[in-house]
């Protein structure tokens, strides 16, 4: 009898304490409502006099969205811990294929035309011309093997460490993550040397526009290839 | 089995009715039979250009309706004998009147007799458009060298790359010559590698197509003028001759010139 209750008393919810504050591990094994019910219970004892930052661990647990508020509001609703973040080791399959679409690198070849919209989830290298009124959408980096003269918007979804480069680079509008330009006189660096750009956004929030030469200073973190040496 | 051929351009006013008017009759004149269509439903004047609209009787619209057969439609020419004719298009209705399937059962119809079947298309992209491309097997672009008719050819070969059709092929109309050589134009060079597709000839301006248009006769039938050269050359280059591209030299220059061009070569 005594075993069985230990068994029973296997803790559901873990409270640690670190130096970022308070880690809540659940348990991945239990029904969902039981948990739901220690966690309350848990949360509820008190003993913590100041608000403090809690990191929820869900470990192998799939928790629908629905779910996670549920519990984040369990945590918050006495008030005195708020959840800075929520772990998890799981995902599903649609979300993987989203990501795994978001990472991989298209390739066109081709030349986008006035009234063309080339879309990418992810980075996009098109070998051919894009012209006039024509306009690539990626996700990710675009990359142009050939004259740039159309539009493009990199970092559709709000991504702002993406760039635009192109072998000739005169576009009409550059676009990155919410940030639009319209290419103008005052645009000297671009107008004097069209060869060999790119565009980015700098440290101030800016679009602004290097030579590739200085690419890998700026980016340095997109190599992924190793060697050279 | 014949081949079909759509004209087209996107913007208007480049010169398609009398490129289509004009290739007919050259290609005629080398002795190919030829049937010009004119898709422009609502709007047509291939028939005007080749001085053939006082003979018409039934039209492109009878003939998908079944009120006609196709050869009690079609106009002969009787300038160039028994080689070209004109299926003219409807002019009381419009271009939503036929649809891309029926165009094409008919120019299907039409290439069983003869060797060319020229399809004139109306400007734009719409259901004309559409209707014009469904039966072709092979598309020539019309533009002129302004920036606003480079940029419509770019989107229409856009749309006919979607196409099953051969990557379409193009001819620089209305060129000026001056113009062109002292730069205030866009070049021929400029105008072939920012639309990358294989040019198939090109045509000089001349007030001479202006005239003979409102006459009702091809320019290609004067065999002096520039323009009606240009034509020609294009329809030996679709009948498969290899012929040079004509040179936009001057030749109004003095001997003294001349010489000096000769020795700074």
């Amino acid at each position: 009898m005594r075993e069985v209750s230990l068994i029973m008393k296997k803790q559901l919810v873990h409270i640690k304490g670190t130096k970022e504050g308070l880690v809540l591990r659940l348990d991945d094994q239990c029904a969902y409502a039981e948990l739901v019910e220690e966690l309350e219970r848990k949360v509820s004892e008190g003993g913590i006099d100041s608000k403090v930052d809690v990191q929820l661990y869900l470990g192998y647990r799939y928790c629908t969205s629905e779910q996670m508020t549920e519990l984040i509001q369990i945590v918050q609703g006495p008030g005195k811990m708020l959840v800075s973040n929520v772990h998890s080791e799981v995902i599903t399959v649609e979300e993987c294929n989203h990501r795994m679409l978001e990472n991989q690198c298209d390739t066109y070849v081709g030349i986008v035309r006035s009234g063309q919209v080339l879309k990418a989830e992810g980075d996009i290298i098109v070998i051919g011309d894009v012209n006039p009124n024509g306009r690539i959408e990626a996700g990710g980096n675009i990359y142009i093997l050939g004259n740039l003269k159309g539009m493009v918007h990199a970092g559709v979804n709000g991504k702002e460490n993406v760039i635009i480069a192109a072998s000739h680079f005169l576009p009409t509008h550059v676009m990155i993550a919410d940030q639009i330009e319209v290419m103008s006189n005052e645009q000297p660096m671009v107008l004097k040397n069209a060869e060999q750009l790119f565009a980015y956004i700098n440290s101030d929030g800016k679009i602004s526009y290097n030579r590739l030469q200085d690419f890998r200073n700026i980016r340095p973190l997109l190599t992924t290839s190793k060697g050279g040496s | 089995m014949g081949e079909a051929i759509v004209i087209t351009s996107g913007k208007g006013g480049v010169g398609k009715t009398t490129t289509t008017a004009n290739l007919g009759t050259a290609l005629a004149l080398q002795g190919k039979r030829v049937c010009l269509v004119d898709t422009d439903i609502g709007l047509r004047n291939l028939d005007l250009v080749l001085g053939l609209d006082n003979r018409i009787i039934y039209d492109l619209v009878d003939v998908i309706e079944g009120r006609c057969k196709i050869h009690q439609a079609l106009v002969k020419d009787k300038r160039v004998d028994d080689k070209l004719y004109l299926l003219p298009a409807a002019q009381t209705t419009d271009k939503n009147a036929v649809n891309p399937e029926q165009m094409k059962n008919l120019i299907d119809e039409l290439k069983r007799e003869y060797d060319y079947v020229l399809i004139d298309c109306p400007a734009g992209i719409e259901q004309g458009y559409k209707n014009a491309v469904a039966g072709a097997d092979r598309a020539i672009v019309v533009t002129t060298p302004e920036i606003s008719a480079v940029r419509d050819a770019d989107r229409i070969i856009g749309l006919l790359e979607q196409e099953e059709i051969e990557p379409p092929k193009l001819i620089i109309n209305r060129i000026r010559k001056g113009l062109m050589n002292s730069g205030e134009t866009l070049d021929i060079n400029e105008i072939t590698t920012h639309l990358s597709i294989d040019l198939l000839g090109i045509v000089i301006d001349s007030e001479d197509v202006i005239s003979s248009s409102n006459k009702g006769e091809p320019i290609v039938m004067d065999p002096n003028s520039k323009a009606s050269l240009g034509y020609r050359n294009i329809a030996r280059r679709i009948l498969g001759e290899s012929v040079p591209l004509m040179s936009l030299e001057d030749e109004h220059k003095g001997v003294f010139k001349k010489l000096i061009s000769i020795f700074s070569k």
